[in-house]
């Protein structure tokens, strides 16, 4: 996917030189510091999720081993349960919309117009605001006398406002609304570049051959796009079931725990009511369930 | 002439999505100039009826401690990453080595980690050595995610560096630290500055890490201190989103300005949704 200018990468003769020990060294920190603080805490959660550990016995280091017992608690909870099908929910439509939205704005930039540069890099505003800022703007928007319900009450549209973010059932989607804008320009740049990378001369002799656009798109752009398309939706799917910002800022998982996704009901757990196996416990199954999509993706794209 | 014209057909075309996606990005900076009964106005206000600039004065006053810890935040995690990554970047680009791929696959991993998967232990084993409120703390925590980041991206750039370069060096009597600073470093430039511009907007933005390990209000960086506007009882919009736009202010200009290095960088990285 990526496209470099300039030379071609030669094969790293260097190695023939007494390489290996000084590209050790030069590598040492970087791989000590991610194992360090990324790996070992990651499989710390495991040990934390096998054990009743909270502040206090954390502390004093009295957590007894309770083996999948945090585990067996989640699934028997309501609050679990809900929070994995609204994880399921908003990882599904999230990707549907971005992905499908990010595509079309890919097609419609794929040619060289006026102002094109400067349209591209507008489209990289949901990427570039900090999370509190696009927060910050959708719990506004969303709130009961918010922007959206004053837009749709001055058109009439709606007779008394909705509760987007304080009622039972709406704010899981409230939420993925908020996601979908957010994830658009991630699934254009991707599939953007990918689009570059299809000669030219292929659609303009489709043109002449009489295609039309959808055809063009069915028969030429999707085939060849494929990898592309794969990658942006694996990658989709690993950032989608694990946000977490976005949703704390809107609603913190509530209103009475209805909006929760892995990540916010983990972190309550853990920083709020201070029960930090079973905050782990919820990650681990987060990770697995991530672990389990990326395979039935790749799966799914070999059987095709 | 004609095909001129054919072309703004397409510009035309593209603003319309492009204005609908940046329209929360207008609303946010119109809210600062207006009080809190007219951003609740219905229907909302398409302009500001009484433009004034004292949400924006009175925000940047109130904040303007937050976005120093901000700045220092950014600027401690852009040393460390580019410290840490460079090297390893030339590593994996210009050597051979038993442990190459998994090396690369780790921090490939990394990469796409939550935060929150690493959040709970790291503020567990932070809580014992003292980094719980402490920049270094959130500084390390952001890192662990910029790193191999900017490693790949770096990594990518540096491939594309003729090896003949440095092999000429060594047989000068160049050693490797030599030909890493005085070769590599400089025509890397451009890669270091797209790494550069990421990491800094990535640690811009973290709000997770500053929101767990730092719960003293001094140390605070702007996410939190405009997390802590949201909290308390009856919000006043206006000035939070003032104070929002203020902050975003360096990640915009960065977008427009290198915009191409933001795609480059993203598509070699893909890391951040």
């Amino acid at each position: 996917m990526t496209k470099r200018g300039g030379a071609l990468p030669l094969p790293g003769r260097m190695s023939v030189m007494k390489g290996t020990k000084v590209a050790y060294f030069f590598l040492l920190p970087a791989l000590l510091y991610v194992l360090f603080f990324g790996l070992y805490p990651l499989l710390y959660n495991v040990s934390l999720s096998l054990r009743d550990v909270t502040f206090i016995t954390y502390i004093q280091g009295t957590a007894r081993f309770v083996g999948f017992g945090n585990y067996r608690e989640l699934f028997a909870n309501p609050i679990f349960q809900r929070t994995f099908s609204n994880t399921l929910l908003f990882t599904g439509l999230s990707i549907l919309f971005q992905f499908t939205i990010g595509f079309l704005l890919a097609l419609l930039f794929n040619r060289s117009f006026p102002l094109k540069g400067v349209l591209q890099s507008l489209i990289m505003v949901p990427w570039v605001l900090p999370i509190i800022v696009s927060g910050s703007f959708f719990r506004w928007f969303f709130s009961d006398n918010g922007m959206l319900n004053g837009f749709l009450l001055a058109f009439r549209l709606i007779e008394r406002p909705i509760p987007w973010i304080t009622s039972g059932h709406l704010p899981i989607f409230s939420v993925t609304m908020a996601n979908i804008w957010l994830g658009i320009p991630f699934n254009f740049v991707l599939l953007y570049t990918g689009l570059q990378g299809i000669p030219e001369e292929l659609l303009e002799s489709a043109e002449i051959d009489g295609a039309t656009g959808w055809q063009k798109v069915r028969f030429i752009i999707t085939p060849l796009l494929r990898p592309v398309i794969l990658a942006t939706l694996t990658l989709g799917c690993i950032f989608t079931v694990k946000v977490f910002d976005l949703v704390w800022i809107i609603t913190q998982g509530g209103p009475g725990d209805v909006s929760h996704l892995f990540s916010t009901l983990s972190y309550s757990l853990a920083f709020n009511k201070l029960h930090f196996g079973k905050a782990s416990a919820v990650l681990i199954v987060m990770v697995l369930v991530v672990a389990l999509l990326t395979a039935l993706l790749n799966l799914f794209q070999r059987e095709v | 002439m004609k095909r001129k014209h054919h072309r703004w057909k397409w510009t035309v075309y593209a603003l319309i999505p492009t204005v609908i996606i940046i329209l929360p990005l207008y609303f946010i900076a119109i809210a600062g100039f207006q009080s809190v009964a007219e951003i609740f106005h219905k229907p909302p206000h398409l302009f500001p009826p009484n433009p004034t600039l004292a949400y924006y004065r009175d925000a940047f006053v109130t904040l303007s401690l937050y976005l120093k810890n901000s700045v220092i935040i950014a600027l401690g995690v852009l040393c460390v990453t580019l410290l840490v990554a460079l090297p390893s970047a030339f590593a994996l680009a210009k050597f051979h080595f038993t442990l190459k791929r998994p090396a690369s696959l780790i921090l490939a991993f990394t990469q796409v980690l939550p935060a929150t998967a690493v959040i709970i232990p790291l503020f567990l084993i932070f809580n014992r050595i003292g980094l719980i409120n402490n920049y270094l703390g959130v500084i390390f925590g952001i890192s662990v995610f910029t790193i191999p980041f900017a490693t790949i991206v770096l990594n990518a750039y540096i491939q594309a560096i003729p090896t003949g370069l440095m092999e000429a060096a060594l047989i000068d009597g160049a050693g490797f630290l030599r030909i890493f600073l005085s070769i590599i470093l400089p025509l890397s430039s451009p890669a270091i500055a797209t790494a550069s511009i990421l990491t800094l907007i990535l640690a811009w933005g973290d709000f997770i890490f500053a929101l767990s390990f730092l719960k003293e209000r001094t140390l605070q960086p702007m996410s939190i201190g405009l997390y802590n506007f949201i909290g308390q009882y009856g919000v006043q919009w206006n000035k939070l989103l003032a104070g929002s736009m203020i902050f975003a202010v360096f990640p915009l200009v960065v977008a427009l300005l290198a915009g191409k290095a933001i795609v480059a960088g993203l598509t070699a990285g893909a890391f951040k949704e």
